[in-house]
């Protein structure tokens, strides 16, 4: 066996483990779903009947799903600015700190580290109608918002929890961002620029674009895939104000057993998860040049 | 009057600081209190009058599945899935990044291209089929069904790839003239140069494999295989009458994260600003 021969041999014994499992667990999936968007079947009976475009007309049709295509955006408009401000606040804080930014930043981790079905415990116990904050806002406001019970709150409360649990993991992006700038920016920004606040749009923000650019598609995918906030909260409501992608396959597929449609409404969600990436990363790209970085 | 200056404003941001790590931390804090809180206080004051390990006790001992201990036994059922799938996860991510990066064999290209494409697809679309695959070979509600289709991550392959590939070939091949082979340059010199990468790698999969919910839910249905994180959201409905056990078996799911990372937490910020840089 010649040398080539060997390497060839060896590199693809190596990585055999991905290749095995890119076949059993992404290209068989990939062509049975496909397939089972255009069926419908309960997965359990024998008899499967084919009816094309069937599903993908009936999802287009639903409320639920534009109910789940809105909420996305929604969801979208409301994270991304209150992400982006609290993850730099972050970094900024425990940037600027001359001791102890190490443990601060382990605190402000920490909620990263949490599990959606956990937290969403929590929550529901901290803004239970008999819990102490509650009783508090009666006393000093004389009401309380029904929290769970209205559209908007709902959604606020979705976000905030999500928000509460990635800002300090995507501060660490910032905060590595702002450690890699070169010292000389600082010192003739303090030289040019005489207000923090100036200084900040005018020096920190646009020098930070590769971190937002970073953060904004990382925000943008996670929220076209929540699934456990609402599931433990809401189970979607009230009127499908928290509905999501993930909630109507989840639904469709194990509690009403239509895997067909499920499988029609998970490619809908990927082409619009497609979709609504590339969109944010063109935006992002443009806004990036106009500050002088090149994609 | 400078220095007066600076520390007033040194000391404003100790303050936000804070406040701002209160307010990160604050949900823990009321968790572990109503987990020790007596029975008739919890969710109905935030400092207990007295504190007390009845939910704990009744946890551990108690239950309404049928099953003695189902929470005992969840929790091990969580270190087993998540420490198998670790496992196999950073294993195999250090296995194929290495041939990836360091092995010149046809496809290698390919392969790579392709990972990028992996790494990006939403993973939603393939649960039905994976679900179906697992049932038809006789996986369905066994502990193999939760650790088979999370034992492989693109994303760890990704990581070691680019890491290996950033050594430099002078010290690989000094070590080869030095006669070593190439299991030794493996096992001498990427692996424990790699021990900050490994750090965040097996801790990021670690946590994200013990707080999964949507697949652990479907690809088991017996208390006896279901994860601590399964439990919990299943029995939300019927333990809703005992709150407290609820808390302690969430402080009882964050605990171990926890602490596995405050160990390590040194290494993955130093590992995290490496790889963010």
């Amino acid at each position: 066996m010649t040398a080539r021969h060997y390497y060839e041999v060896r590199g693809w014994l190596l990585a055999s483990p991905y290749l095995l499992y890119t076949l059993v667990f992404f290209a068989v999936p990939l062509v049975w779903a496909l397939q089972l968007a255009g069926m419908d079947w309960n997965l359990i009976a024998p008899q499967r009947t084919w009816v094309g475009f069937g599903n993908l007309v009936e999802a287009l049709h639903s409320p639920r799903i534009w109910a789940a295509f809105v909420n996305t955006y929604k969801f979208l408009v409301l994270f991304l600015p209150l992400v982006l401000a609290l993850s730099v606040g972050i970094a900024l804080l425990v940037n600027g700190l001359p001791r102890g930014g190490h443990w601060f930043t382990v605190l402000f981790f920490l909620p990263y580290l949490s599990s959606g079905v956990a937290t969403s415990l929590v929550i529901q116990g901290l803004i239970a109608v008999n819990a102490p904050l509650n009783r508090w806002l009666v006393s000093a406001f004389g009401f309380s918002p029904p929290w769970l019970e209205s559209p908007g709150w709902a959604t606020v409360v979705i976000v905030v929890l999500i928000a509460w649990k990635f800002s300090g993991y995507y501060a660490l992006v910032y905060l590595a961002a702002l450690r890699s700038l070169p010292r000389e920016l600082w010192e003739a920004a303090a030289l040019d620029v005489p207000s923090a606040w100036q200084r900040f749009w005018r020096v920190t923000w646009p020098n930070l674009y590769p971190a937002t650019f970073t953060v904004t598609v990382l925000a943008t995918g996670l929220m076209f895939s929540v699934f456990t906030e609402p599931y433990v909260l809401t189970q979607g409501g009230p009127q499908l104000a928290t509905h999501t992608w993930q909630l109507e396959i989840y639904y469709q597929a194990f509690a009403n057993f239509r895997a067909g449609y499920a499988s029609a409404v998970a490619l809908l969600n990927a082409v619009a998860t497609f979709a609504g990436v590339a969109v944010v990363r063109w935006l992002m790209n443009r806004w990036g040049r106009a500050h002088g970085f090149e994609p | 009057m400078v220095s007066s200056h600076r520390r007033l404003r040194t000391g404003g941001l100790y303050v936000a600081a804070l406040l701002g790590s209160a307010a990160a931390v604050f949900p823990y804090l009321y968790m572990v209190l109503q987990s020790l809180a007596p029975w008739d206080e919890v969710e109905r004051v935030i400092w207990p009058s007295r504190l007390t390990l009845r939910s704990y006790v009744w946890l551990f001992t108690g239950g309404e599945t049928g099953l003695a201990r189902p929470w005992l036994r969840a929790l091990f059922n969580s270190f087993l899935v998540s420490g198998a799938d670790t496992l196999a996860m950073v294993a195999f991510g250090a296995m194929v990044g290495y041939a990836l990066s360091r092995i010149r064999f046809r496809g290698a290209r390919w392969i790579e291209s392709f990972l990028m494409f992996h790494m990006f697809y939403p993973a939603i679309i393939l649960i039905i089929p994976t679900f179906l695959i697992i049932r038809y070979l006789g996986l369905y509600d066994t502990y193999l069904a939760m650790i088979l289709p999370k034992a492989v991550s693109v994303w760890a392959i990704f990581m070691y790839t680019t890491f290996f590939r950033s050594m430099p070939e002078e010290l690989l091949d000094a070590a080869r003239v030095d006669g070593a082979g190439e299991w030794t340059v493996v096992t001498r010199i990427l692996l424990p140069m790699s021990t900050t990468l490994t750090t965040v790698v097996a801790l990021v999969l670690f946590m994200e494999r013990w707080t999964e919910l949507l697949w652990d839910l479907l690809a088991v249905k017996s208390y006896k295989y279901m994860t601590l994180n399964v439990l919990l959201a299943t029995m939300k409905g019927p333990y809703g009458i005992y709150p407290g056990p609820l808390y302690a078996a969430s402080v009882v799911l964050t605990l171990p994260v926890v602490i596995l990372f405050l160990l390590f937490s040194r290494r993955f910020f130093s590992g995290f600003h490496y790889i963010f840089r």
